[in-house]
């Protein structure tokens, strides 16, 4: 399984992501998903997350959970970018895509990917209130 | 022996630092560790439950028995997206 893991605080762009994609003639499903910055959290209005990591850790932990995501199904690849920093409302903080045979283990494996992550990579946010 | 202790998220706002280090015993233990660390920096007691520790890049119990030159990491959970 290919993998391609970004955490950084440059803005995602989405139009180079799809332009890299890549995939064989065996595979029938290209899934993405974005996570973007609401304008609230909770009851409170927010103009942005300031997104924080422990880097080398966080890598190692979407290491572990590519391991076991390529155990659980047949990905031909999977690619994710998470922003840290400052990410304004409206703007992506997550991108994850991911290349599979068919639809259903595509989708069930970004979703199981996306909650694990939410689990156990170590990035926190603080939601900055509108002044 | 020497521990090194790194803070994350708003634990650095708790202990009001990003590391610390402690000597303790070669037998000592994080939950051992914890308790040092509850009496340094009161507000962290109260975070025992939600408390995610790690010694270097892997997630560890409060059994693990600490080692000279561990890099122990504490921070609140997660929430990554």
């Amino acid at each position: 399984m290919k993998r391609q893991l970004t955490i950084a605080t440059e803005p995602i762009d989405e139009a180079a992501l799809f332009a890299q994609r890549e995939m064989s003639s065996g595979m029938g499903a290209a899934i993405y998903f974005l996570g973007v910055v609401r304008e609230s959290e909770g009851a409170e209005k927010i103009s942005a997350i300031d997104y924080e990591t422990f880097h080398k850790m966080a890598e190692h932990q979407f290491s572990l959970l590519f391991d076991e995501m390529e155990k659980r199904w047949p990905i031909e690849s999977v690619r994710l970018v998470h922003r840290i920093g400052v990410v304004k409302v409206s703007e992506p903080s997550l991108w994850v895509e991911i290349v599979a045979p068919h639809r259903g283990e595509a989708f069930a494996a970004c979703q199981w990917l996306i909650d694990e992550m939410k689990r156990v990579v170590p990035i926190w946010k603080k939601p900055l209130s509108r002044v | 022996m020497q521990i090194t202790i790194h803070f994350h998220s708003y634990f650095k706002e708790l202990t009001g630092c990003v590391e610390t280090r402690e000597e303790i015993r070669s037998d000592s233990t994080i939950a051992d560790l914890f308790h040092r660390l509850s009496e340094k920096f009161p507000k962290l007691a109260a975070m025992e439950k939600s408390t995610l520790i790690a010694v270097g890049v892997e997630y560890q119990k409060k059994d693990y028995v600490l080692k000279e030159g561990d890099e122990v990491s504490l921070f609140p959970p997660v929430q990554g997206g």
